[in-house]
């Protein structure tokens, strides 16, 4: 049961903007660590541009579970985990953090924010305090007040694309993402990752 | 033409290297070493291993096909390189079970290789195997003094014993962080309780306490959660080994036989609470975490060791015969703890949910069953009751309900 990444983004046209994320790429091999931190930038980034403003959505990605918050101002939130870990409880964090986020940052700042500029810290202890649910989240077995119904679920991150949109295409492109990561993508993309020797 | 020489110089210093890795690079830059070390962490770019790889695989099958000689440094060197990139290489273990055998390679080398290799290939078989060996023949080296008598104790493991074991707890634990599910891992933890640990009930309620954590967080673990089912089993079947001891030693009590007079005092077990208290944990993570069908899996093989518990209290300390076992799910069971020669066939494997086959000699023993019994059955009830009343999920809905028809077939 694991949190990966929690993100602060605002849904600019075209583009979304990354104004703040913690990440806990503890649990990957050292070496895959950087990359893996790139590609969740890469896909929070993606899942925003494509979702629409005043939505939730789940988008399922191999044992990835992204969950996306888009507010009606534009802003936005991104926590990717894994399988196990609750939706409900997810999708609590990011409206808490978004709120939190609105009154410690001018409204001004966000379309034009970096995280290097944006003054907000409270990302990293968050993301820490939530990877255990029930320790963060005690009433989480009460029944939340959102309605689950209203959220999106999307089985692959190929279903968030337009037609003909490749992630491959995607991804080579990426200024996000460095060449060791793209290399990294084109590999495990080539074979089932848990016989590779290479 | 690089020469695995680089490589073993940095590996050579195995002990404090704690992960290896590749590093996607197709490209080699500038000529230098493919090898890059950080903070203990030994990494191989990508692109040096389709020389090295294929280099060092021939020199081995050139060594083992007599066509060259290579001494047994060289054969250290060789193996080590090949099984840090491909660990399921046979050829490469048998080596160095050679060397091993001839007393050439310190046999905790491997032990150190094994864990290395765990860090990037957690399920590997043939390291699994390999270790399973190594273990056995550091056993078999100490074998005088694995076991001591202490005292009021009866029979437990010798300290040095129990470092080793705890050291295999650690590795598989990691090993199952790092792949879900990891059966290979689990396998390995439930056979080292059984063969190394001789079941002792001390280290089994140790492992189920230090554990419950690492569950709570893994909850779709399926290997996880089959491992403390197995405790429990284990648990169950040692106090019945120990209590049906004291009442054969009561009967026939020899003077100088320790275990009749001094009464085995190891922890007293209190099955029921246990049980008990391992349905109480899986209500509480149900409930939490809606949709899981693991948690729903587990809750079955707990009822049904408490069904079966209440069944045979408190006159039936005749022995579990395969007769009594449904589905043959209690192959594991020792009465008779094994010994180290025994063959190290994996007896995990007969550890199945509770078969249908077994209902038919269950059924026969539900109709004598005390009220209790009915009494836990309807508690389940009601459990599934609330669950299905308050549930959105409907992953969750479904599972209660094919709990609760699996519950109908047991008592018919």
């Amino acid at each position: 049961m694991k949190l990966y990444s929690l993100s602060v983004l605002y849904k600019s046209e075209p583009k979304a903007v990354l104004l703040k994320a913690a990440y806990d790429v503890s649990s990957f091999s050292f070496f895959q660590r950087s990359s893996v931190q790139e590609f969740m930038t890469f896909t929070s980034e993606l899942i925003v541009e494509r979702s629409a403003k005043g939505s939730r959505a789940s988008v399922k990605e191999q044992e990835y579970l992204c969950h996306v918050y888009v507010r009606n101002d534009s802003l936005a939130g991104v926590v990717i985990a894994d399988s196990e870990y609750p939706s409900r409880v997810a999708f609590t964090l990011l409206e808490k953090v978004l709120d939190e986020f609105s009154e410690q940052v001018d409204r001004i700042d966000w379309p034009v924010g970096t995280p290097a500029t944006i003054q907000y810290t409270a990302l990293d202890g968050h993301l820490s305090r939530y990877q255990n649910p029930r320790e963060a989240d005690p009433m989480s077995k009460v029944q939340a007040e959102l309605d689950e119904t209203k959220i999106i679920l999307h089985n692959t991150m190929e279903s968030l694309l337009e037609r003909g949109e490749k992630l491959d295409d995607l991804v080579s492109k990426s200024e996000v993402l460095g060449t060791q990561s793209k290399a990294f993508y084109k590999t495990a993309r080539k074979q089932n990752s848990c016989c590779a020797i290479m | 033409m690089d020469d695995p020489c680089c490589f073993q110089y940095t590996v050579l210093k195995e002990k404090q290297r704690d992960e290896i890795g590749l590093i996607p690079c197709p490209e080699a830059r500038y000529n230098r070493s493919p090898i890059v070390l950080v903070e203990n962490k030994l990494g191989v770019e990508s692109w040096c291993v389709k020389f090295l790889l294929p280099y060092v695989h021939n020199k081995l099958l050139l060594y083992r096909t007599r066509k060259q000689r290579l001494n047994k440094d060289e054969l250290i060197d060789v193996t080590c390189t090949l099984l840090l990139l491909n660990p399921d290489f046979t050829t490469a273990w048998n080596v160095r079970k050679e060397l091993i055998l001839s007393g050439t390679l310190n046999p905790v080398k491997d032990l150190h290789l094994g864990k290395l290799a765990l860090t990037k290939f957690p399920k590997s078989p043939e390291t699994w195997i390999h270790r399973r060996w190594v273990l056995q023949q550091l056993i078999q080296e100490a074998s005088l003094s694995s076991f001591v008598t202490k005292g009021n104790l009866g029979i437990v493991p010798a300290e040095r014993t129990q470092r080793i074991i705890q050291e295999e707890m650690e590795v598989c634990g990691e090993a199952a962080g790092r792949y879900p599910s990891n059966y290979n891992a689990w396998s390995h933890r439930i056979w080292v309780l059984q063969h190394l640990a001789k079941l002792d009930i001390k280290i089994l309620l140790d492992e189920l306490s230090s554990t419950k954590q690492w569950a709570s967080m893994h909850i779709s673990d399926h290997s996880g959660f089959h491992y403390r089912q197995f405790l429990l089993k284990s648990l169950i079947s040692q106090t019945a080994v120990d209590s049906s001891v004291l009442e054969q030693n009561s009967l026939r009590s020899k003077p100088k036989d320790e275990e009749a007079t001094d009464s085995v005092e190891e922890p007293r077990v209190n099955l029921t609470h246990l049980l008990e208290k391992e349905v109480e944990f899986c209500t509480d993570l149900i409930d939490s975490y809606p949709g899981h069908e693991t948690l729903w899996c587990h809750r079955r093989h707990v009822f049904y060791l408490q069904h079966r518990l209440s069944g045979r209290f408190p006159h039936s300390l005749t022995h579990l015969s395969p007769a009594d076992c449904p589905g043959g799910t209690l192959n594991d069971l020792h009465l008779i703890p094994t010994s180290p020669q025994e063959s190290q066939a994996m007896e995990v494997d007969g550890l199945n949910e509770s078969s249908k086959q077994g209902y038919s000699q269950e059924t026969k023993r539900l109709k004598r069953t005390p009220a209790s019994d009915s009494l836990g059955l309807e508690m389940e009830h009601r459990f599934i009751d609330q669950v299905l009343s308050t549930c959105r999920n409907a992953e969750q809905a479904r599972y209660a309900n094919a709990y609760r028809r699996w519950l109908v077939t047991l008592s018919q």
